[in-house]
């Protein structure tokens, strides 16, 4: 198990160096400099260029970047003038995962709920209402419902805030609502469908053939072994969250890392960039990781190797 | 439906608990402080407090609101005396000499000297800042050298002695009286930079204020934050707010209904044109100066043998229609444009707007550009022409605009065939560069309030000359300008009037529309001051009754 662990960070490592230079020298592709002021004069783009050390030789700037992101040194911002990188990244990280972490829990959380109801009450009314309301979550993109909870909530009856983060825990509910709609609806499917399978499974029969009421059966039995998969969703519904959340973001004005990385790209802020590839990719390495140990943990036929 | 009771019971208790809360005020309902606060939004998040980096216009506001210079532009837009005593200049206009008011102080209670601007003045023009805006110094003696990195910053002509600024000039600069109210000249104090390094001006806590507020709760990200009178400034006894709250708000519809809330005191409409539509009607509607060009640029090196044609360029200035290009365009928010430099720029020397002024007479006459086509085809030795026009993807009007540049002009000249090239905003500014285009749209917003920050655009080699014309009348003009005329503000107007006329005979370009923006303000509040360059909003002496 822990040689299996060391051998997936050993990999995960040469992964983002691979992410790294792949985006490093496809951002030397992308038209135009981070100095797109039209008034600037040749001369001082070209002072501006020596200042960020881009008038070296695209190997120095690679290796110089290299070697400062192995410090921890991503470079300072050319959009947010003096900070760097990291302070940039740390700062609004913690918001996004804020959100995220709030997202999946409210969403997962509804959805065992929803899930477990519509598997007990299959192919009756209730079943019926859940799962329009989980087929309308998962297509109905988040933005959209961010949209439309502003609406409702901000104005027409104005519940809560609508923009902003920080000043108060209010601030938070509608985008996680508008975020947890979509983990809420893949759980809700997810559970019933494992839960169907398992009540009709010969553990239950033989449960129910024991004598237990059907309430012990469920929630002994059946409701317990079907939400033990769930956990294998977690990993790719979280980064899902954390890259997905760039829209609400803009919708709610929250000052998180997506938004900062969309903004990133049109201005040429390359240290941006590369630093918040660099976050993205480890996170969603991560995550799949801690989804494949948890997989084999929970379940025995998976061997890690 | 035993699980369905116990969900019903706890969403029940979330409900009680979290509207208890709330209406005991424990969360939520942000603005809910004092009633003479003022509320305004920015609809982007502020990016720096850096005096000599900053080129963003909302992070400008703050910094201008929470900083003050020698002088400050007052509601009729002329330049009045602020942290100076006293201006003079030379009769050469080559040497302004300012004399500081006493007893000065920054926001901490330390002392304000003479000193703190040669600073400023230095840091921007050091190519070790990496300021974008050290252009704006150019002029001032060795700023260009300096900036270049051929010179000692200490070579640079600002220097102080005692209470006395002294500026010595390479040549006299009409706009110098506004660089002296620009928010990326005003003071900074060096130890007070030194000492905080790389984190200086990276939050409220490591800038230092000379405005008549002091920026507080701006963590570097967060979207919501303070200005608080600051009681150290020269003229805090005129500051009758004590607090400004400022948030940001990113869609252009959720500030509108804010304002409509009453939650934010002033808004913009013209993000889009709906939005305009829908509150267009309100009465509390005023127009926002924005001082920006639309114009398109001929490309006049050869490349394309068309343009290069006198008459075909006259013929397409003919066949625009400004006014019906700006109503489907822009849904009637800006203005068809009359020439080079836009409306709400700057006035003349009788008070008169310059763009007024100055307007050498672009018409719309079909028929006229037809004859003129066909003549210039024949000049040319061609039946038909085919044109590109180069936009840049980024800016939701541009579609539109060449969708009605391709269908006015084809139907208007017969035998030309235009073609639509959308780039990104950096490759058009990279194919406007270096020539790589036949027309491509541009937009010019001007830097301060004189004309010369448009009229310097076409001098023959100037950079932005993306069409490489030389038209030797307008050179010779502009350079008058900016010489003998620098310091007779009448003269100035008359050769800059002179200048469009130029430019309108020869058909070196051709202007589109002055972009202009609308904004619902609170009646209640007074006192903004609006300018359409430098500090967009000055909200020193607002006021909310």
């Amino acid at each position: 198990m822990w040689k299996y662990i060391l051998k997936r960070l050993l990999l995960l490592i040469f992964t983002l160096f691979l992410v790294v230079t792949a985006t490093f020298f496809l951002m030397q592709i992308m038209p135009g400099t981070p100095f797109t002021n039209p008034k600037l004069t040749p001369e001082a783009i070209a002072q501006l260029k020596s200042t960020y050390g881009l008038d070296l030789p695209l190997w120095q700037q690679y290796l110089n970047y290299l070697i400062g992101a192995a410090h921890g040194d991503f470079g300072i911002s050319f959009q947010y003038q003096n900070q760097p990188v990291s302070m940039l990244i740390g700062q609004r990280l913690p918001i996004s995962a804020q959100l995220g972490a709030q997202a999946l829990v409210v969403g997962v959380i509804a959805g065992l709920f929803m899930g477990a109801a519509s598997a007990r009450n299959k192919n009756n009314k209730i079943d019926g209402t859940l799962g329009i309301i989980s087929t309308l979550g998962i297509s109905i993109p988040s933005f959209i419902l961010g949209i439309i909870l502003v609406y409702l909530f901000g104005f027409k009856w104005p519940l809560f805030p609508v923009s902003g983060w920080g000043d108060s825990f209010s601030q938070t509910i509608l985008p996680t609502l508008a975020l947890a709609m979509s983990p809420a609806a893949i759980t809700t499917r997810f559970v019933r469908s494992e839960m169907i399978e398992s009540l009709s499974s010969d553990y239950v029969q033989l449960a129910k053939a024991k004598g237990l009421s059907a309430k012990e059966v469920v929630n002994q039995h059946a409701y317990r072994n079907s939400m033990i998969p769930v956990l294998t969703l977690i990993g790719p519904m979280a980064a899902g969250l954390l890259t997905g959340s760039t829209l609400i973001e803009q919708i709610f004005s929250i000052p998180g890392i997506g938004q900062q990385f969309v903004l990133s790209i049109p201005s040429k802020d390359f240290p941006v960039i590369m630093g918040t590839t660099i976050v993205y990719s480890a996170m969603l390495m991560v995550m799949i990781l801690i989804t494949d140990i948890l997989t084999a943990i929970i379940d025995p036929r998976v061997r890690l190797q | 439906m035993d699980t369905w009771k116990k969900v019903a019971i706890g969403a029940a208790a979330v409900v009680v608990v979290v509207g208890g809360t709330r209406a005991a005020g424990l969360w939520g309902g942000s603005s809910s402080g004092n009633s003479k606060n003022l509320s305004f939004q920015l609809p982007t998040p502020i990016q720096t407090l850096d005096i000599s980096k900053n080129t963003d216009t909302y992070s400008g506001a703050i910094i201008g609101n929470s900083g003050s210079n020698l002088m400050r532009v007052d509601s009729k837009g002329k330049a009045q005396l602020e942290l100076a005593k006293s201006v003079k200049v030379s009769d050469d206009g080559l040497k302004y000499t300012v004399v500081l008011k006493n007893g000065l102080k920054w926001s901490d209670g330390s002392k304000l000297t003479a000193q703190d601007f040669v600073y400023s003045w230095q840091r921007i023009v050091d190519p070790k800042t990496a300021s974008q805006y050290a252009y704006l110094a150019s002029g001032v003696k060795n700023a260009d050298k300096i900036a270049a990195g051929k010179a000692d910053v200490d070579t640079l002509g600002v220097t102080a002695k005692g209470n006395t600024i002294t500026f010595d000039l390479e040549r006299p600069l009409p706009q110098f009286e506004y660089l002296l109210t620009f928010s990326n000249f005003m003071p900074q104090k060096q130890s007070f930079v030194t000492k905080e390094g790389k984190k200086y001006a990276t939050t409220a806590a490591t800038s230092l204020y000379s405005g008549p507020y002091k920026v507080e709760g701006w963590n570097g990200t967060n979207n919501s934050f303070k200005l608080i009178k600051n009681d150290n400034y020269w003229d805090a006894k005129n500051i009758k707010t004590k607090q400004i709250d400022v948030q940001v708000v990113q869609k252009p519809e959720t500030a509108v209904q804010l304002y409509k809330q009453g939650k934010i005191d002033r808004v913009l409409i013209s993000g889009t044109p709906e939005l305009y539509k829908a509150n267009k009607n309100d009465k509390n509607v005023s127009k926002a100066p924005e001082a920006t060009t639309a114009y398109l640029q001929y490309n006049q090196t050869g490349k394309n043998k068309f343009l290069a044609n006198a008459k075909i360029r006259e013929a397409l200035n003919l066949a625009t229609n400004r006014k019906e290009l700006t109503d489907q365009v822009t849904a009637g928010i800006s203005t068809p444009a009359t020439g080079l430099a836009p409306e709400g720029l700057a006035k003349t020397a009788s008070g008169e707007d310059l763009a007024k002024f100055v307007a050498p007479g672009y018409k719309f006459d079909p028929k006229k550009a037809a004859t003129l086509f066909q003549e210039g085809l024949k000049e040319v030795g061609e039946s038909q022409a085919t044109i590109t026009v180069t936009s840049d993807a980024d800016s939701p009007a541009a579609k539109s605009t060449l969708d009605y540049l391709q269908g006015s002009w084809e139907k208007a000249l017969p035998g030309l065939k235009i073609n639509q090239k959308f780039v990104p905003f950096s490759q058009r500014i990279k194919d406007s560069q270096t020539q790589n285009f036949d027309i491509v749209v541009s937009l010019w917003g001007g830097d301060y309030p004189e004309g010369s920050t448009y009229y310097d655009i076409f001098k023959t080699d100037a950079s932005n000359n993306n069409g490489q014309f030389k038209n030797e009348a307008y050179d010779a003009l502009v350079n008058k300008a900016e010489s003998t005329d620098a310091l007779k503000a009448s003269a100035r107007d008359n050769d800059y009037k002179m200048a469009e006329a130029a430019l309108l005979k020869d058909s070196n370009f051709n202007p589109l529309y002055f972009r202009a923006g609308y904004a619902l303000q609170n009646p209640k509040v007074t006192g903004i001051v609006l300018n359409s360059t430098g500090l967009n909003q000055d909200w020193k002496l607002a006021v909310k009754k």
